[in-house]
């Protein structure tokens, strides 16, 4: 987590599955019942920093007061989404930060084949992204679809493939400056 | 030290002779690059940078000289490749004051996105805290400092300037009207440090100039030591993360590109 | 403090660069020799050669003052060799074609002699270790040794662009040329495109990815977008090689680890 960096902030605004453990008075503000008890067994989406925060107590193995799970956008459905063909799948719907989202939760959780199929994934998009960056003409076809639903991590590469792609054709002269 | 270290030492040239112009223009060029290529400030090469100031003092009276003469009407010049070599001269002087010029603003850059972290680095903060809460508070005391560095202390005063402005900036535009437990920009409350510094991790494209570097892996998570990882070969381009190789290119077996 | 460039030199950065690169020049007037902050400068003596940065010579050939003689690289007959290289020998299928050795460095015929990279002094003590722009690897050379294949000097796309601008007229055959400096371009890029497979290696500590024989113009394309790649698989992968870590650490405690098995598998282009 980076101070001053939006996309930090706005990652840890992302929501993460968690079960109330115990019941917590006066919780009910969560569920939409302010001035309310929460009940335990309560299952609700919370924003990483706060499920982060209150499973605290679950890591130390201490009492804990809820504990997490793996987001949807992260779920086995996903996985094999993934495996099958990673250009196809629509990140951006997902979650717009997709991968810093992950690098949280696998944090959190030990999922070595996560960390496989998302690397794949990653490496097999920015393929796609480079060759669509290089295209002067811009998206065409069923690039649209993709770039549309790429998170925010690869919107960024995108911008950097494609700037100095036109910096280099304007050195050469292939290019006028805007 | 070995013997051929040795020789090469002593017959190191002197700083005022034209070669050494030239060793200086390549030493500055790479520095350049580097400066340009890194996410750290990196050390400030001070007698470098001198040796070049004091040289680009002297070009620019030997160009107004020149000028000069060429203007005077009495006697009339009659030296045809007058403005030919004047040109010249200007255009490499020039081009060195464009090396100069953005090292410097890359280092400043580099300084105030990391303002906090570089002045914590140099002089740690007071651990005693202070009764008064105030923005400015969070800068250390510079006092006590004798080596600036990687700044050098022209860097330093700017720094510290910059960074006082901008906490009575904030102080004054915002910050006062927090609780005084919460003024402060150095704060580590939630887990998450105001102190943000470069990322050593960030790859960086290098030449290997010796036989043989190794990629280091610095201590942490656990492990106590540094411990090395792939070997690079005399004229390799490689991708590696600048602290794998940050000592290598201390000791100008690496360079950056 | 506003600084609008990014990370690494940019594109004009890189020919300002190349520009300081030595040709070999015909000069067509007399000029006394200059010291310059950049070094000294030879004089000028028609019908002498001599060798001079680019800028210089580029300064003194839209003057008319001086013909520029090509880098023996860029004549097409190099070019075409070197195309070859790149496209048709199974070894630089996914790598680039050698670059000019480093001084000290074997050349490829010698390959498996010993490196002997004997360093400069810089004034306060420090090595030095010339390198491009810094070597002539674009000066005419009078005899080149049998059996060595041409190849592509650093800055090869800079100093052939700038060339073709400024002197097509001091080139063998500037449109032959022109087109191969293009397939090479095109080639070498796909390269560059078709290597994100092998990024996770440079990813993980103590790791690396080789781009040796790669040109300053391609790194200056390729810089954001293969460290873009790199640091997203470091995070991605960041809690497997903390745990990685964790558990060297607990050998390293036992007593099991073993410091020369710790290569990174390094992988070639």
């Amino acid at each position: 987590m980076s101070y001053y960096d939006i996309d930090s902030i706005l990652t840890d605004g992302q929501k993460l599955p968690c079960t109330f453990e115990l019941e917590v008075p006066g919780l009910g503000i969560l569920e939409g019942n302010p001035g309310d008890k929460i009940n335990a067994g309560t299952r609700i989406d919370l924003p990483l920093w706060l499920g982060e925060m209150l499973s605290i107590g679950a890591r130390l193995g201490t009492s804990r007061l809820v504990t997490l799970d793996i987001p949807s956008a992260l779920s086995e459905r996903v996985m094999n989404a993934l495996k099958a063909d990673p250009r196809t799948v629509d990140l951006r719907a997902l979650a717009p930060h997709f991968y810093s989202m992950s690098e949280r939760v696998l944090e959190l959780f030990e999922e070595e084949e996560m960390v496989d199929v998302l690397s794949n994934t990653f490496k097999k998009r920015a393929a796609a992204i480079a060759d669509h960056a290089h295209n002067p003409k811009g998206a065409l076809g069923d690039g649209v679809e993709f770039l549309r639903g790429l998170d925010e991590t690869e919107r960024q590469l995108f911008r950097v493939a494609h700037d100095s792609a036109k910096e280099t054709r304007i050195w050469a002269g292939e290019a006028k400056k805007k | 030290m070995d013997i051929d270290d040795i020789l090469a030492s002593v017959d190191r040239n002197d700083a005022s002779s034209p070669e050494s112009a030239a060793l200086d223009h390549q030493l500055l060029t790479r520095f350049w690059v580097a400066e340009r290529g890194v996410s750290e400030l990196l050390p400030w090469p001070g007698a470098l940078m001198a040796r070049i100031t004091d040289r680009v003092r002297k070009q620019i009276e030997t160009i107004e000289d020149l000028a000069a003469s060429s203007a005077d009407p009495h006697p009339p010049t009659n030296n045809p490749t007058l403005n030919l070599k004047l040109s010249i001269l200007q255009t490499d002087l020039a081009r060195t004051q464009y090396l100069i010029r953005s090292v410097l603003r890359q280092r400043l850059s580099k300084l105030t996105s990391h303002s906090m972290h570089y002045l914590l680095r140099i002089a740690p903060a007071d651990p005693s805290q202070p009764t008064t809460q105030q923005p400015e508070d969070s800068i250390p005391d510079l006092a006590s400092v004798t080596d600036p560095s990687p700044l050098s202390s022209q860097e330093l005063a700017f720094l510290h300037a910059h960074q006082s402005l901008l906490a009575g900036h904030y102080g004054a535009s915002f910050l006062s009207s927090f609780p005084p437990q919460l003024r402060r920009l150095d704060d580590n409350a939630g887990g998450t440090s105001m102190v943000q510094g470069p990322d050593a991790r960030e790859v960086v494209f290098v030449r290997c100039l010796v036989d043989e570097v190794r990629v280091v892996v610095p201590p942490g998570d656990g492990v106590e030591v540094e411990t090395f990882g792939t070997s690079m070969r005399i004229g390799d381009v490689w991708v590696v993360r600048w602290e794998g190789i940050r000592g290598a290119w201390e000791r100008g077996d690496v360079e950056v590109l | 403090m506003a600084f609008p460039l990014p990370r690494g030199i940019t594109p004009p950065e890189i020919s300002f660069l190349a520009e300081m690169e030595m040709v070999t020049i015909l000069p067509r007037q007399r000029l006394e020799g200059l010291e310059l902050l950049s070094g000294p400068a030879e004089p000028l003596l028609p019908p002498r050669r001599t060798t001079l940065p680019l800028w210089l010579a580029l300064l003194l050939k839209r003057q008319r003052r001086a013909n520029i003689l090509p880098p023996s690289w860029l004549h097409p007959e190099s070019l075409s060799l070197i195309l070859d290289i790149e496209t048709q020998h199974h070894e630089y299928q996914h790598a680039f074609s050698p670059p000019p050795p480093l001084p000290g460095q074997p050349s490829l015929r010698d390959r498996g002699k010993r490196p002997v990279a004997t360093p400069r002094y810089t004034p306060d003590g420090g090595r030095y270790f010339p390198a491009p722009p810094f070597l002539p690897q674009n000066v005419t050379q009078d005899h080149i040794a049998a059996g060595e294949p041409p190849s592509l000097p650093f800055h090869w796309l800079e100093v052939g662009t700038m060339l073709l601008d400024a002197a097509s007229d001091d080139l063998v055959d500037p449109d032959q040329t022109r087109r191969l400096l293009k397939e090479l371009r095109e080639v070498r890029t796909a390269k560059i495109r078709s290597g994100v497979d092998v990024l996770d290696a440079a990813a993980s500590g103590g790791g690396g990815v080789a781009l040796t024989g790669v040109g300053a113009m391609e790194i200056g394309e390729g810089r954001g977008f293969i460290s873009g790649v790199v640091d997203g698989l470091r995070k991605i992968g960041a809690s497997k090689e903390q745990a990685r870590r964790e558990q060297m650490a607990e050998d390293m405690a036992n007593g099991g680890y073993d410091a020369t098995q710790d290569d990174e598998d390094d992988m070639e282009f």
